[in-house]
């Protein structure tokens, strides 16, 4: 197939990186899962792409020194003896309090805010560092769900889960990512010979442009050396290195995992 | 001057108000166990796991969750005849272990939470099983599938 070369590096990099128009990644989702070179191709570029995210997915760390100068120069030690006192009197009153969780979201957010009187606060020896607490929230959802069983009423089922989880996020108004990963017998939701969901799986592919099925090279390897059998994989599925390395990979980057 | 103290001092204030909070809500472990299976020995498996996770780290230190979907919600149907599963239930209830159930599964499969299950009330549904276990493990929750 000459397929390879009628893509660009630049083009498969915005595919890996989402940021084709739909109609323009579904076409590349078909032609890119039937050959095989392209989905090596892809596959690559998606581990560089997941690294690179990894590398930088620790912020870095704020310049405390110059603030910590800054700070100590402008208030007196007994201020940080007040200070503490303070904090710790907080403490106590919430620990009595015991607010559900969701109602520390205000208080948290005016403190952000206010980031010289914090800075300055942290100078004198109170030991508090606010903004790593809200940093999370704002993360895209994403889960890695992992199907290792082939018993339709149970893919079923697992379809009915995979669309409930979608239609929860975007009726919160969120546009979670979703990555079923395929190996095992659980291999047999996608194969072109075998699957009794080919339609479904399609319209649910056409519906959520952030749901992939990636397949697991591994099992498909053993498939032919095994049993002699050349998978064929339905239209858009993507094929990943390893099924269980991508679930360590997808956790190790923060995503959710479910097993169904 | 004055002014920025004041607002530094209230903001500590607030600030540790939220600190103890945190720790007053947030136990040291934290666990989804996730059962969609209508198995009655991984439904016991589950109750099992849950007892014994409880006993390891005692119950002030674990805040466990049991989501249930799909075929696992019929673990509480067998419950309502069932008295051993209603025993062991009861106990992990008292133990602090949430019993939580999927809005989607009843919905689908015509169940009223108030007469076909056992001791489930409108505070145990969530709108989508699958998506508050991948909530929970947003907030730190560990991931158990017996």
């Amino acid at each position: 197939m000459s397929q390879g070369k009628r893509y660009s590096d630049e083009f498969l990099n915005a595919f890996v990186d989402n940021q084709l128009a739909s109609e323009e990644k579904s076409r590349a989702f078909v032609e890119i899962s039937q050959d095989e070179n392209l989905n090596r191709q892809v596959c690559e570029l998606r581990k560089m792409h997941d690294l690179v995210q990894h590398a930088y997915r620790v912020p870095p760390a704020p310049p405390a020194s110059t603030n910590t100068a800054r700070g100590r120069r402008r208030i007196s030690p007994r201020f940080g003896v007040a200070a503490s006192v303070l904090l710790l009197l907080g403490i106590a009153v919430g620990r009595e309090v015991r607010l559900p969780i969701s109602d520390l979201q205000p208080p948290l957010a005016e403190v952000k805010t206010t980031g010289n009187a914090m800075t300055a606060i942290r100078g004198s020896g109170a030991t508090a560092s606010p903004a790593s607490v809200n940093v999370q929230t704002a993360k895209q959802p994403s889960v890695l769900i992992h199907v290792t069983d082939n018993d339709t009423s149970r893919l079923n089922q697992t379809l009915d889960d995979i669309e409930s989880l979608l239609a929860y996020y975007h009726s919160a108004h969120q546009e979670a990512r979703v990555e079923v990963v395929l190996n095992g017998r659980g291999l047999g939701l996608v194969r072109a010979d075998q699957s009794k969901f080919a339609r479904r799986i399609a319209h649910l592919q056409n519906k959520y442009k952030n749901l992939t099925f990636a397949a697991c090279q591994n099992t498909i390897d053993r498939l032919k050396r095994e049993q002699g059998i050349v998978v064929r994989l339905l239209p858009g599925v993507t094929v990943i290195d390893s099924g269980m390395a991508e679930i360590m990979r997808r956790q190790d980057q923060g995503w959710a995992y479910l097993q169904v | 001057m004055h002014k920025i103290l004041t607002v530094a001092a209230l903001m500590l204030f607030t600030l540790g108000t939220g600190l103890g909070v945190a720790q007053a809500a947030d136990k040291p472990h934290k666990a989804v166990y996730h059962l969609n299976s209508a198995d009655i020995e991984t439904q016991k498996d589950v109750l099992r796991n849950a007892n014994n996770h409880i006993s390891a780290v005692g119950k002030d230190n674990v805040d466990l969750r049991i989501v249930m979907h799909a075929g696992g919600v019929s673990m509480l149907r067998k419950a309502k005849t069932d008295e051993s599963l209603k025993s062991q239930i009861d106990e992990l209830k008292i133990k602090g272990v949430k019993f939580v159930i999927c809005k989607k599964t009843l919905e689908r499969g015509n169940i009223d939470y108030k007469k076909d299950l056992y001791d489930v009330s409108e505070s145990d549904l969530v709108p989508s099983g699958v998506a508050e276990i991948a909530l929970l493990q947003e907030k730190g929750f560990s991931y158990v599938k017996p």
